[in-house]
């Protein structure tokens, strides 16, 4: 299982370091609308991943390496999805990375991207620190979809969409 | 080979391609494709909330792997020296402020992307395709964030 999704990782790394979505202008020109091949590419990719969704749906496949069925949750948005990815947003657009192409860019050398790096690793770990961020976002928006986020138990589980990304 | 890979390639064939990705891990082992959460499969590592690194962290040590295999097959490893509108505005003594900003970019994009359980990768790509109503909203959110940010750091500068 580690090693398919090592494999796979590599595809995608290669993928976005091809596509120059590690380059830090190439995102930038992307986020000030000067440039779309990057929303094409993000859009054909979701249609292509959702009409094979849809295809392996309706065959009720199973897993090659796992031989478990396929399953996928969806999730109700709570306001932790709004919130969070206005943080995250911001930061996007600051570094002009998100955290696939920050990967990629260390494995390219990027020395500024070890940086970027290390404060996504921060941020990680402070979200994980539920006293930090309940009092960061106090009130109901911890639903009960990210009930166990931040603990990878509901990745494991196989609730796969509830789970982090 | 590494002429080929020097241009980047039509939307058309890296789109569906990375498509295909998310698709692959799903049929393989069923799980979502997400680079935040193997971040978080790191950090849960190393503070000892998890003893294994588990098939996130594998993933993303793939990233990084996918990253250097391209540069080597270009011969173009570490041979970056700025890093986008960050060092074209932080020059001479303003630039030692890169990497703290960058620091705290990360902090912001490791936070926010955690909390709003997925990136462009786990909620953007993976979570759209799965038709995901918290996908939506967190890519709707992020998107105009990141645009309007842009902009204003664009209006500033």
């Amino acid at each position: 299982m580690r090693a398919a999704a090592a494999g796979f990782g590599v595809a995608f790394g290669f993928l976005l370091s091809w596509a120059q979505a590690t380059d830090p202008d190439r995102i930038r020109a992307m986020l000030l609308l000067e440039d779309p091949y990057l929303y094409l590419m993000l859009g054909s990719a979701v249609v292509v991943a959702s009409v094979g969704v849809r295809l392996l749906r309706r065959r009720r496949a199973r897993a090659l390496v796992t031989g478990e069925r396929l399953t996928w949750d969806t999730v109700r948005p709570a306001r932790r999805h709004v919130v969070g990815s206005v943080v995250f947003g911001t930061g996007w657009a600051i570094a002009d990375a998100c955290p696939g192409p920050i990967a990629a860019q260390v494995g390219q050398g990027f020395p500024w991207s070890v940086f970027t790096l290390v404060g996504v690793g921060l941020g990680v770990w402070l979200a994980l620190r539920r006293p930090f961020t309940r009092a960061v976002l106090p009130g109901p928006a911890w639903g009960t979809a990210g009930q166990d986020d931040g603990r990878g138990s509901a990745a494991e589980r196989g609730a796969t969409v509830a789970g982090d990304g | 080979m590494s002429e080929l890979l020097l241009d980047r390639p039509a939307w058309y064939v890296a789109g569906p391609l990375i498509g295909l990705t998310v698709l692959g891990l799903l049929v393989c082992i069923n799980r979502r494709l997400g680079v935040v959460g193997g971040f978080s499969a790191v950090v849960e590592r190393l503070t000892g909330r998890t003893g294994e690194l588990g098939w996130r962290g594998a993933f993303l040590l793939g990233v990084v792997g996918g990253g250097l295999l391209f540069a080597l097959l270009t011969g173009g490893f570490g041979r970056s020296g700025g890093y986008g509108w960050l060092s074209r505005t932080l020059t001479g003594d303003a630039a030692v402020l890169i990497g703290p900003v960058l620091v705290g970019a990360g902090v912001l994009i490791g936070f926010g992307g955690k909390t709003a359980g997925g990136c462009t990768s786990g909620n953007g790509l993976s979570g759209t395709a799965f038709g995901s109503p918290a996908s939506y909203v967190a890519f709707a959110s992020f998107m105009a964030t990141a645009i309007g940010v842009s902009f204003a750091i664009e209006a500033l500068l």
